[in-house]
């Protein structure tokens, strides 16, 4: 019963990883901007939604569309202000690197300032577990985050297979040239590729929020997870992250069954470099790795 | 006053360093490690256990760290030959990650969370280090030196081959150098005297405990190596006392509220890191434009 439940905590934990990395994966594939302030868009949608739901009152759809705006406007600004500039003389991956980073610890920095620097959770009776058989507990909120992110997964499956900009997008990740040469723009097609891949955090800050509370420094671990998926399930598959990245979760809950939880995080790591050393192009990977 | 500006002084030389060790990895070998402070703590947890068990004599506890780490090394310079780039810089994370939780969690040899207390002073041929001064002195000479051996070996022949390699690594394969080779032996350079820091560090303190050489400390030596100047000398010595001396002077603010001085101080150092690499990407002491080419 006690590996039912972790296996249950482990999808909800999944499913909020795979939404945040395939969200990374979106844009490192497509644009090649190792965008590692991706942790620092969902740290602001996070905090969005708990100011505007938890502080201000308002309904949660309110909140929800002010979380969605604050990821997008962030991933665009970030794309704008920073990453443009930067490769306009130089475009090096290290610089980038450096710069996202920058932005990582400027938002974290901010929000613990503002918000302090000690847990705050998302109040909601959703997250109350109800015990539905004997010593297996599951909260409302573990149904509603799976039934949302099917609904997101399958319509962004629809905009990547079924739409113009989402063909074009991933015809960016797979040939940049070609795209240039069918005249499409290379910069307007990163636009949307921000604002999308900003877009798909909100689901699983809201859900993180809610259930195992918020700190500022959550971007950063949230990011590692993004990070160890798109680089473990093959730079270029979207669904190879939102797989690996699923997996962690499971296995980062799974490991409490039998090691104390400061472990959780090593065997994440662990499992990483072991995909490093032996296979580098990862799980699903289109290109061997430069 | 004075004791309190030698206490700065030292950890100058402490972060001035891991940093020159760091730029070696990313200024010249073109390798982006985020797992610096890891070896910052193996050196110092070798230098207090062997300090304690052994003998606190100053050539025997550094002979011991340098060593070990530069064996341990190994470990970022296997996956480095593997991947590149952006990939490296998600391993060095988790070798980062990994390390930090050993440290906590191997409390026979690290003492976990607790960490080490009461570690004896260094002794060297006419007594053992105790002042303040002394320290500074102890702390400077081990920056000289290593500036020194940095300086020469980057100037050489070995160096020229690295900067080849970090240039253009197809170019230093065809033109017959072993690129594997030169990589190992940067990464156990670096490493191996990022362990001299970890040694006077354990000293000085006379106590270490994770807290020192978690991810954050990586990150705070990276950004001294990038905003003083990658693949320059002095840049990094001059991003260290920058660093070092910010957050003292900071605390000095009197506006500024006391609890958020750490904030702050981080706020800025980020801030610092977008602005250089949007318009000086050389850092301080470097060029104004970095000729590094990614490929």
């Amino acid at each position: 019963m006690v590996l039912l439940q972790l296996l249950i905590n482990g999808i909800q934990t999944g499913t909020i990883y795979a939404l945040t990395a395939i969200g990374f994966a979106l844009i490192f594939g497509s644009t090649r901007i190792f965008h590692f302030a991706h942790g620092a868009v969902f740290v602001i949608a996070a905090y969005m939604f708990k100011f505007t739901f938890g502080d201000l009152g308002l309904h949660w759809t309110v909140a929800t569309i002010a979380a969605v705006s604050a990821a997008v406007a962030a991933g665009l600004l970030v794309n704008l202000l920073i990453y443009v500039p930067i490769q306009r003389h130089e475009g090096s991956y290290f610089t980038v690197f450096v710069a996202s980073f920058g932005v990582v610890i400027v938002v974290q920095n901010a929000v613990a300032i503002i918000f302090g620097r000690g847990f705050s959770a998302i109040e909601t009776h959703l997250s109350n577990a109800v015990e539905i058989v004997s010593g297996l507990f599951v909260a409302p909120l573990f149904g509603i985050a799976m039934v949302c992110s099917v609904i997101i997964l399958t319509s962004l499956h629809l905009i990547l297979t079924r739409t113009h900009v989402g063909i074009a997008l991933r015809a960016l990740s797979q040939n940049p040239e070609l795209v240039r040469t069918f005249g499409l723009s290379t910069r307007g097609l990163s636009t949307y590729a921000f604002a999308l891949g900003s877009a798909l955090v909100v689901p699983g800050a809201i859900f993180t929020g809610a259930a195992s509370g918020l700190t500022p420094t959550i971007g950063l671990h949230i990011m590692l997870i993004s990070l160890v998926a798109t680089i473990a399930g093959g730079v270029g598959s979207n669904w190879g992250a939102a797989w690996i990245a699923f997996s962690i979760g499971i296995s980062e809950n799974l490991v409490l069954w039998r090691m104390g939880p400061q472990w959780s995080e090593a065997v994440a790591f662990a499992f990483l470099l072991a995909f490093m050393i032996f296979r580098p192009a990862g799980l699903f990977g289109l290109a061997a790795a430069r | 006053m004075f004791v309190y500006l030698l206490n700065v002084g030292v950890f100058i030389c402490v972060y001035a360093i891991l940093a020159s060790t760091l730029n070696v990895m990313i200024g010249y070998a073109g390798v982006f490690s985020l797992a610096h402070a890891a070896f910052f703590g193996i050196g110092a947890y070798v230098a207090a256990f062997v300090a304690i068990n052994v003998s606190s004599s100053l050539i025997a506890v550094l002979a011991s760290s340098v060593l070990t780490a530069g064996v341990l090394s190994l470990i970022i310079a296997l996956p480095a030959l593997r991947v590149r780039d952006e990939y490296f810089v998600v391993v060095s994370l988790a070798i980062q990650i990994l390390c930090v939780t050993i440290f906590s969690e191997w409390k026979g040899f690290t003492g976990g969370l607790g960490g080490i207390v009461n570690i004896p002073l260094p002794e060297i041929l006419w007594g053992s280090v105790s002042t303040p001064m002394q320290f500074f002195l102890l702390a400077l000479a081990c920056l000289a030196a290593i500036t020194l051996i940095i300086g020469l070996i980057v100037r050489g022949s070995f160096g020229r081959s690295l900067m080849a390699v970090r240039d253009n690594e197809s170019a230093a394969l065809a033109l017959g150098k072993n690129v594997a080779l030169l990589k190992t032996l940067a990464a156990a350079l670096s490493s191996g005297l990022a362990a001299v820091a970890g040694v006077v560090y354990a000293y000085y303190l006379s106590f270490i405990n994770v807290q020192s050489f978690t991810l954050d400390t990586s990150v705070l030596v990276m950004a001294m190596v990038i905003i003083g100047g990658s693949g320059t000398i002095f840049g990094p010595i001059v991003g260290a006392a920058l660093l070092t001396v910010l957050p003292n002077a900071l605390s000095y603010v009197s506006f500024l509220p006391q609890s958020e001085i750490g904030s702050i101080q981080q706020l800025l150092y980020g801030l610092a890191m977008i602005l250089m690499m949007i318009f000086r990407p050389g850092g301080i002491v470097g060029a104004g434009r970095s000729k590094r080419s990614g490929n």
